[in-house]
């Protein structure tokens, strides 16, 4: 077998490992379905008029517009608890197996993100499914559930590498899992969950340089108006560029953590 | 009598130790309702503008939330660390003492209640740094008795859990109670602007009441009215939570 | 070639501290090393370089013909690896884990199922292969955790005291298994802080304290070094302890202190079969012996001669010096 084919049986194996992980562990997965669930529900069933005040979109119903920033949310959890499994293994011991296994150092850290990517396809199902249940519809179509399933699954990936890279500096699932007040924070001052233009200041100012607001946009557009050219792009850079600079930065922490041990 | 005040003080006071001790741990908890309310009215600030809302701006109608949140953590808090001291071991240490177990339960609740000012406190400073007025007296005492009487009261069941599952693991399900029990109410705008089925499932949560209660003195002033069915769903929850809690603390161990 | 060579390995860290202080050791293929020393002397530490997991700051060493520090990848092909804590994954179960060990050590995917099987079996392990790994008892998982370091026929085995915490039971089958490791020609480098279990396995023995190498050799070589093997004597009602050392001087050296209660304690080259003449001579002057007791130095003696502790609560230091 050539070394690349080894490499990629390495990944799928250790991906393999880290969704089982996962689906045995379902108290860690419920919650990154849950809680954004909660919030969608209240959030459409507390503010659900306010696609009246002016300067809103045309929307057919305040949860179409919502269903992409409860994405957004349960994918950002989705890198938390990435993170949070990256600890528990270095705190296991078994993340020291894996070292010492003549593998490639980066299958340490694409394994796992492979996993992460898997776990964001059904996250996004999730909630294509239950905005199909409570009466939201995809106005892009075939096309434009498949744009949001491609800035999701990306998206996410990038979210686990800040997992990652978090996990490897602070070495500890307590440290990693304080950082989620800091997740709802970025949250927050995006447009994920409001139209950018009606965000109280400076909310308003940072989502423009949020990268968030652009992936909740990308993936929000195909549902309310259909697939555009500008805001799908605009998303899939934005996600590209955090799992670029996610993944890089992860490489780099693994990459300390190697060297100092 | 006195040695149960004993008992309960000396409990109260080892809860209050670890924030001292540990304050990294605690500050998440003490945060997270501050951080909710600054996040939730820069997002949804606009909704305030909406015919038939009640309060001149959204922060000053979310802070009761915030308060009520952070009543919520603490008591899932307390249910955490007693599922940690159960799988630590300490538990079985506090059981084989003398004291009655009414009143093991009663420490670690009490505790509960008085960790809740911490992030009520903090939320309150920030609001108030804000612009957002400053309530009058009576009203503050009502919010830190309705305050306290949540905490209390999410602290009994997450206590249950906790002994029912005996595992740290549960702490997603205590948290998730808390939220539900606080978000499903009147809490992002009044009951008239909520959708049908949020306005029929905050009729029926005895926590609406308790924010109405809260919410006095922020958004109007000071009622009987809103006043009493806050504190009858507050003495509720207490009675019935608690009641769970002593029954699953009877049957530990057997 | 060695399979393992080390050459002044040391490891420092920030502060000054060196956990490991420039040591030098050589084992051959096919043998058990064992590396025996206290709490804190450096064998993980020593362990964790020589398993590529922990970069050496100073020195040199080389397994399986390759550097630690500039081979790392082809030395972790040749090696296996059961660290002091069995690191496991709890949710999986014992055969998955074997069948991932296999594909991360590049076992063709047709030969990864047999080779599985065949592992879990020898560490008796058939029956609960499909449980969670969590559900195991500590000597499960340490069979599980020897098991998957075995997975690929590595050249040498790094046991990191693997019997740790086992009961009797699970200890003896571990010994055995690494008896037969050694009969089939793989190098064992075993970390232990149990002198027994050096001394029934290993063929060569390092001790280690504070990070520098105190002794090495064989068991036997090692012990001779510290004295002979002591009858220590307890006599029934008054005797004349002068003339029974007298009665004794032909047998060997009469020591100067008598532990453990004893009242004359006696050095004696031929051990065991010295006792019957010493008892038969004694009793010929109407002394009669009512315990006697045969005590062979050990490893825990040679520590204590060259540190001044001994090895089992290392910070008890030596009452009296041996004769």
């Amino acid at each position: 077998m050539t070394d690349r084919g080894f490499s990629l049986r390495v990944v799928v194996a250790l991906a393999r490992r880290a969704m089982l992980g996962s689906l045995r562990r379902p108290q860690f997965l419920a919650p990154l379905v849950l809680f954004p669930s909660m919030f969608l529900a209240v959030n459409t069933g507390g503010l659900g008029r306010t696609t009246g005040l002016p300067g809103f979109p045309k929307v057919d119903g305040f949860l179409d517009f919502q269903l992409a920033g409860a994405m957004t949310q349960s994918l950002l959890l989705g890198g938390v608890a990435t993170g949070i499994a990256t600890a528990l293994e270095i705190e296991g011991g078994f993340f020291d197996r894996l070292v010492a296994s003549p593998i490639s150092r980066s299958a340490i850290v694409l394994g796992r993100l492979a996993a992460t990517g898997a776990t964001a396809v059904l996250q996004v199902t999730y909630f294509l499914v239950l905005g199909f249940l409570f009466g939201a519809t995809v106005k892009g179509g075939i096309p434009g559930v498949l744009v949001v399933y491609l800035i999701g699954t990306v998206a996410a990936v990038g979210f686990g590498a800040i997992g990652q890279a978090l996990a490897l500096r602070a070495q500890s699932a307590a440290s990693v899992q304080g950082i989620f007040p800091l997740v709802l924070v970025v949250l927050f001052v995006s447009s994920a969950f409001f139209p950018r233009d009606l965000l109280s200041s400076p909310s308003d100012v940072i989502a423009t340089y949020n990268p968030l607001s652009y992936i909740a946009e990308g993936m929000r557009t195909p549902i309310i108006e259909g697939v555009g050219a500008t805001s799908v792009l605009e998303g899939l850079a934005a996600a590209v560029v955090v799992v670029v600079a996610a993944g890089g930065v992860a490489l780099l922490a693994l990459r300390g953590r190697l060297r100092e041990a | 009598m006195i040695q149960s005040v004993t008992v309960v003080r000396a409990l109260v006071r080892r809860a209050l130790n670890e924030i001292l001790r540990v304050p990294g741990a605690a500050i998440p908890g003490v945060l997270a309702p501050t951080i909710f309310m600054l996040g939730l009215s820069s997002v949804f600030g606009k909704a305030s503008s909406l015919p038939g809302f009640t309060a001149d701006d959204f922060r000053t109608f979310i802070v009761p939330v915030g308060l009520l949140q952070g009543a919520g953590f603490t008591g899932a808090a307390t249910g955490v660390n007693l599922a940690r001291d159960i799988e630590q071991g300490w538990f079985d240490r506090l059981l084989l003492c003398p004291a009655p177990r009414v009143t093991l339960l009663s420490g670690v609740v009490a505790s509960a209640a008085l960790r809740a000012l911490l992030p009520g406190i903090f939320l309150l400073a920030v609001a108030f740094s804000l612009g957002v007025a400053v309530p009058t007296l009576v009203a503050l005492v009502i919010v830190t008795v309705l305050v306290m009487g949540l905490a209390c009261a999410m602290a009994c069941f997450s206590v249950t859990l906790a002994l029912k599952f005996r595992t740290q693991q549960a702490a997603p399900l205590m948290q998730i109670a808390g939220f539900i029990g606080v978000l499903f109410t009147a809490s992002y705008a009044p009951k008239p602007l909520l959708a049908d089925w949020l306005r029929a499932v905050a009729t029926v949560n005895p926590v609406t009441y308790i924010l109405d209660g809260v919410r006095q003195g922020f958004v109007g002033g000071v009622t009987w009215a809103d006043t009493w069915p806050a504190l009858l769903s507050t003495v509720g929850l207490i009675g019935v939570l608690g009641t769970l809690a002593a029954r699953g603390l009877r049957r530990y161990g057997v | 070639m060695a399979a393992i060579e080390v050459s002044g390995l040391e490891r420092a860290y920030k502060g000054g501290l060196k956990a490991v202080d420039g040591i030098d050791l050589e084992v051959q293929a096919g043998e058990v090393y064992g590396f025996l020393g206290p709490n804190g002397a450096g064998k993980t530490t020593t362990v964790r370089m020589l398993v590529t997991l922990l970069r050496p700051t100073g020195g040199r060493a080389t397994v399986a013909g390759h550097d630690v520090a500039t081979e790392p990848q082809h030395v972790r092909r040749r090696i296996g690896v059961a660290l002091q804590e069995a690191a496991l994954d709890p949710l999986m179960t014992g055969r998955e884990l074997m069948e991932l060990q296999a594909t991360l050590h590049g076992i063709a995917p047709r030969e990864v199922s047999d080779r599985a099987e065949d592992l879990i079996g020898r560490v008796g392990l058939s029956d609960a292969q499909g449980r969670r790994v969590g559900t195991y008892s500590g000597g499960m998982r340490r069979r599980l955790d020897l098991a998957m370091a075995l997975i690929h026929d590595p050249e040498v085995l790094f046991l990191d005291e693997p019997t740790t915490g086992l009961d009797p039971t699970s200890r003896t089958t571990l010994w055995n298994e690494v008896r037969r490791l050694k009969d089939n020609g793989t190098t064992v480098f075993l970390t232990t802080q149990y002198l027994e279990e050096a001394d029934q396995l290993a063929d060569r023995v390092g001790i280690i304290s504070a990070g520098k190498i105190v002794a090495e050799g064989t068991p036997a070589a090692l012990k001779a070094e510290v004295g002979l093997p002591h009858l220590d004597l307890t006599f029934d009602g008054d005797v004349d302890l002068a003339r029974a050392r007298e009665v004794l001087a032909p047998f060997g050296e009469v020591r100067a202190d008598a532990p453990g209660g004893a009242d004359l304690s006696l050095g004696v080259r031929e051990g065991s079969s010295a006792i019957a003449r010493v008892v038969r001579a004694l009793d010929d002057e109407d002394m009669c012996v009512g315990r006697v007791e045969l005590v062979e130095p050990s490893l825990d003696d040679v520590f204590a001669a060259r540190t001044g502790s001994h090895l089992e609560g290392a910070d008890v230091p030596v009452a009296t010096a041996p004769a």
